[in-house]
C-alpha cells in the first residue's frame, strides 16, 4: 500500500521516452509513426465510439430530432435546426429546475457523507492494528455490487410493510412512529421511498426522499474512501500521533492537527471523485424510484435519458442533448483543477 | 500507543457495530433469498435454519436471469481483453515513447473519467444503427467498443503509470542488444506491470459487469446484461421479493467472488485513484 507512485498526479509522471527518437527530426518523425502504431487500435476506438458520439451529441443539441427519426450530421435530409431553442427550452421548463435541484442536493450530501464516513471508519479502523484488514474488508465489500443491485437491496431495508421491512420493523418496536414539524422542516417515517417529509428552503422544497436514496449509494461508495485514506494513513508514522498525545493533545486535537494535514491529497481526491459519481447518479434512481413519485427524486440524468429513451414519438432527443452538453459543461468547470493535477505538473505531488 | 483498556474496548465496539451496521443491507438481501416468500412476508427475521431454500435461487436463475447472465458475461470478459489488449499497447506509448499529439490525445482521454458518461448517450443508438451494429449479436460488438472507448481513459491512466514504474535502464540494456518495440513490450514491460494489469483488469471487469445505462439504453431485450434483468424483476406491482433478492445475490456474486480471490489486486486498483464508480 506503500505505493505512492499510483497516486494520480504521479501518474503522468512518464520517462522521457525513446531516447533514439529525439535527436533528428527525420529519426523523429519514424519514431512518432512507431509510437501511434502502438496508439492507434485504442484511438481509432476512442475515437469512433467517445470523440464522435460526443460531437454528435454537442451538433445534435441545436437540432430537433428523437431516436426514431434520429439526427445524422453527414445526411442533410435530417437536419431540422432549432438554433438554441433546445436551450432555452430546458433552462425555461421546471422538471429540468426540478431534476437540477435534487441533483444540486446529490453534489452537496453525497460526497460530504461519502468523505465523512470513510473519515470517521478508517481512522476507527487504522487504530484497531492487527486485525484492521477484517474490518476494512467489510467497508470495501459494497464496492464490487453494482449500484443497481445495491438499489434493490436497500428497497428491501426501506420496505414500507413494517413485517417485510428491517428499517420500519425496529422503528416499530422502539415505538419510533415520527412524525413531526419544526419551522420549515417535515418529517415523517414509513414510507420511506415515496415521502418522507420535506425541509422548505424558500426558493425550493428538498424532498427528504433524496436523501433515503444518497444512503445507499454512499453505502455503496465509502469504499473507495476508506481505500484512500488507508493508503494516506500507511505513510504516517505512528510516533507523530504518540508525541502529540504526550505533549497532551486530546483525541480531537490529533485529528485536526495531525491527521487532517496529513490526509490533505486523499481527502481531496475522494471528495473529488465523489462530485463526479453524484452528478452522473442514474442507476440507484431508476431502480428504487424512477424519478418518482411524480419527479421527487428525478435528477438531471434521469431526465436526460428520459428526454430521449422514453417519449420515443416526441422529438425530445434534442433537449436530452442539451442537458447532456450542460452537465458536462458544469463537471468540467467543478473538477477543472483536479483535471490539471491529472495532467502532471505534479509538483504539489513531490511536496510529501 | 498507550491507551486504557476501556477506550480500547470503545474502540472495538464501535468498530464492530458499525461494520454489523454496514452488513445490514446484505444479509437482509441474503435472508430474503434464503427463506420462502411467505416467511418474508412475516419478517425474514423469525426464521428459523428448517426455512432456509435454494429455491429461490434456482427459481430466479431459470425463470428469469440466466440468459440475463451469459449476456452480461460476454459483454465484460469482451469489453476487459479488448480494453486490456489496446490498452497496453497504447500505454506503452504513453508511458515509453514521445509523439506528437501524444499531450492533447492524453488531455482527451483522462476528460471521460470527468465528463458524465451521459454526453455520449445519446447519438450512439443512432450511429450504431449507421454501423450495422444494432442487430443480433453484433449488438455485443458494438456496446463491447463502447465500454472500450468509455475505459480507455481509465486504462491509460492506470497502466501507463505501472509501465513508467519499470526500470528504464532494463529497457536499454534490450535496446542495446536490438530488441524492437514489440519485443520489450511482451518480453520485459508486460511480465513487470502484470500486477498492475490484473488491477485494471479486475477493476474493469467490475465496472462494466456494474454498468446499468449502456446495457439499458443500447441493447434489446435479448442482449441486455444482469443488471437490467434484475430492475426488471423489481416491478412494485410484481410481489416476487423471494426472487428479486434471489436475482439480486446472483448478479453480485462474479464480481464478488472475484473481489474475494483477487482481493490485494483490486485494492491497489482503486487505490491507484479512481474515477469511474
Amino acid at each position: 500500500m506503500a505505493q505512492q507512485t499510483t497516486t494520480p498526479a504521479t501518474a503522468t509522471r512518464m520517462p522521457a521516452g525513446d531516447a533514439r527518437a529525439a535527436p533528428r527530426p527525420a529519426r523523429r518523425r519514424r519514431g512518432d509513426r512507431v509510437a501511434w502504431l502502438f496508439v492507434a487500435p485504442l484511438a481509432l476506438i476512442f475515437a469512433g465510439f467517445y470523440l464522435w458520439p460526443a460531437v454528435q451529441t454537442i451538433l445534435s443539441s441545436f437540432f430537433e430530432w428523437s431516436l426514431l427519426a434520429p439526427f445524422d450530421p453527414l445526411d442533410t435530409s435530417t437536419w431540422y435546426p432549432v438554433g438554441t431553442d433546445n436551450y432555452t427550452a430546458a433552462l425555461s421548463s421546471d422538471s429540468f429546475w426540478n431534476a437540477a435541484f435534487n441533483s444540486l442536493v446529490w453534489l452537496i450530501v453525497f460526497p460530504v457523507l461519502v468523505t465523512g464516513s470513510a473519515l470517521l471508519v478508517s481512522v476507527l479502523i487504522w487504530h484497531l492494528g492487527r486485525f484492521a484488514p477484517v474490518f476494512r474488508t467489510v467497508f470495501i465489500l459494497p464496492m464490487t455490487i453494482s449500484l443497481a443491485a445495491a438499489g434493490v437491496i436497500w428497497s428491501f431495508v426501506y420496505n414500507s410493510d413494517p413485517d417485510v421491512g428491517l428499517l420500519n420493523a425496529v422503528l416499530r418496536v422502539l415505538r419510533l412512529d415520527i412524525a413531526f414539524d419544526l419551522g420549515p422542516l417535515h418529517v415523517r417515517t414509513g414510507e420511506w421511498l415515496a415521502d418522507i417529509g420535506s425541509l422548505d428552503l424558500g426558493f425550493a422544497q428538498l424532498r427528504l426522499v433524496n436523501l433515503a436514496l444518497i444512503l445507499p449509494a454512499v453505502w455503496a461508495f465509502a469504499g473507495f474512501g476508506v481505500v484512500t485514506f488507508t493508503a494516506g494513513l500507511s505513510s504516517l508514522p505512528g510516533e507523530l500521533v504518540d508525541s502529540a498525545r504526550i505533549d497532551g493533545c486530546r483525541a480531537g486535537q490529533v485529528v485536526r492537527h495531525v491527521l487532517i494535514p496529513h490526509l490533505r491529497k486523499p481527502l481531496i481526491i475522494t471528495y473529488v471523485v465523489s462530485v463526479i459519481f453524484a452528478l452522473r447518479t442514474f442507476d440507484i434512481v431508476y431502480v428504487m424510484t424512477e424519478g418518482g413519485p411524480a419527479q421527487d427524486t428525478t435528477v438531471l440524468a434521469l431526465l436526460l435519458w428520459q428526454q430521449a429513451f422514453a417519449f420515443l414519438t416526441e422529438p425530445r432527443a434534442g433537449v436530452g442533448a442539451a442537458i447532456a452538453v450542460l452537465m458536462a459543461v458544469v463537471m468540467v468547470f467543478l473538477a477543472y483543477p483536479y483535471l490539471r493535477s491529472l495532467m502532471g505538473g505534479g509538483s504539489g505531488d513531490e511536496a510529501r | 500507543m498507550r491507551r486504557g483498556k476501556g477506550s480500547a474496548i470503545l474502540l472495538y465496539g464501535s468498530v464492530t457495530a458499525l461494520c454489523l451496521l454496514w452488513l445490514v443491507p446484505v444479509a437482509t438481501a441474503v435472508m430474503i433469498a434464503a427463506v420462502p416468500i411467505g416467511q418474508t412476508r412475516n419478517g425474514w427475521w423469525h426464521a428459523g435454519f428448517g426455512d432456509l431454500t435454494f429455491d429461490n435461487l434456482v427459481e430466479a436463475w431459470r425463470e428469469a436471469l440466466s440468459g440475463y447472465a451469459v449476456n452480461s458475461f460476454v459483454i465484460a470478459v469482451g469489453s476487459v481483453v479488448l480494453t486490456v489488449i489496446a490498452g497496453a499497447l497504447a500505454s506503452y506509448a504513453f508511458a515509453r515513447l514521445r509523439f506528437a499529439g501524444k499531450r492533447v490525445l492524453y488531455l482527451l482521454l483522462i476528460s471521460t473519467m470527468i465528463v458524465p458518461v451521459q454526453i455520449i448517450l445519446i447519438p450512439l443508438l443512432p450511429w450504431l444503427r449507421t454501423l450495422g451494429l444494432s442487430t443480433g449479436d453484433l449488438q455485443f460488438v458494438g456496446i463491447i467498443l463502447v465500454h472500450t472507448a468509455f475505459g480507455a481513459g481509465w486504462a491509460i491512466f492506470m497502466m501507463a503509470s505501472f509501465f513508467a514504474d519499470v526500470p528504464e535502464e532494463l529497457l536499454e540494456a534490450a535496446r542495446i542488444d536490438g530488441a524492437r518495440h514489440g519485443d520489450i513490450l511482451r518480453r520485459i514491460v508486460l511480465p513487470l506491470a502484470l500486477p498492475g494489469i490484473a488491477s485494471f483488469a479486475i477493476i474493469d471487469f467490475v465496472f462494466v459487469w456494474n454498468d446499468l445505462l449502456l446495457g439499458l439504453s443500447l441493447l434489446d431485450r435479448e442482449h441486455q446484461p444482469l443488471t437490467v434483468g434484475l430492475a426488471n424483476l423489481q416491478s412494485p406491482h410484481l410481489a416476487q421479493e423471494n426472487l428479486v433478492a434471489a436475482g439480486s445475490i446472483i448478479a453480485v456474486l462474479p464480481p464478488l467472488v472475484l473481489f474475494a480471490v483477487l482481493n490485494r489486486y483490486y485494492v491497489r486498483g482503486l487505490f491507484a485513484g479512481g474515477v469511474k464508480g
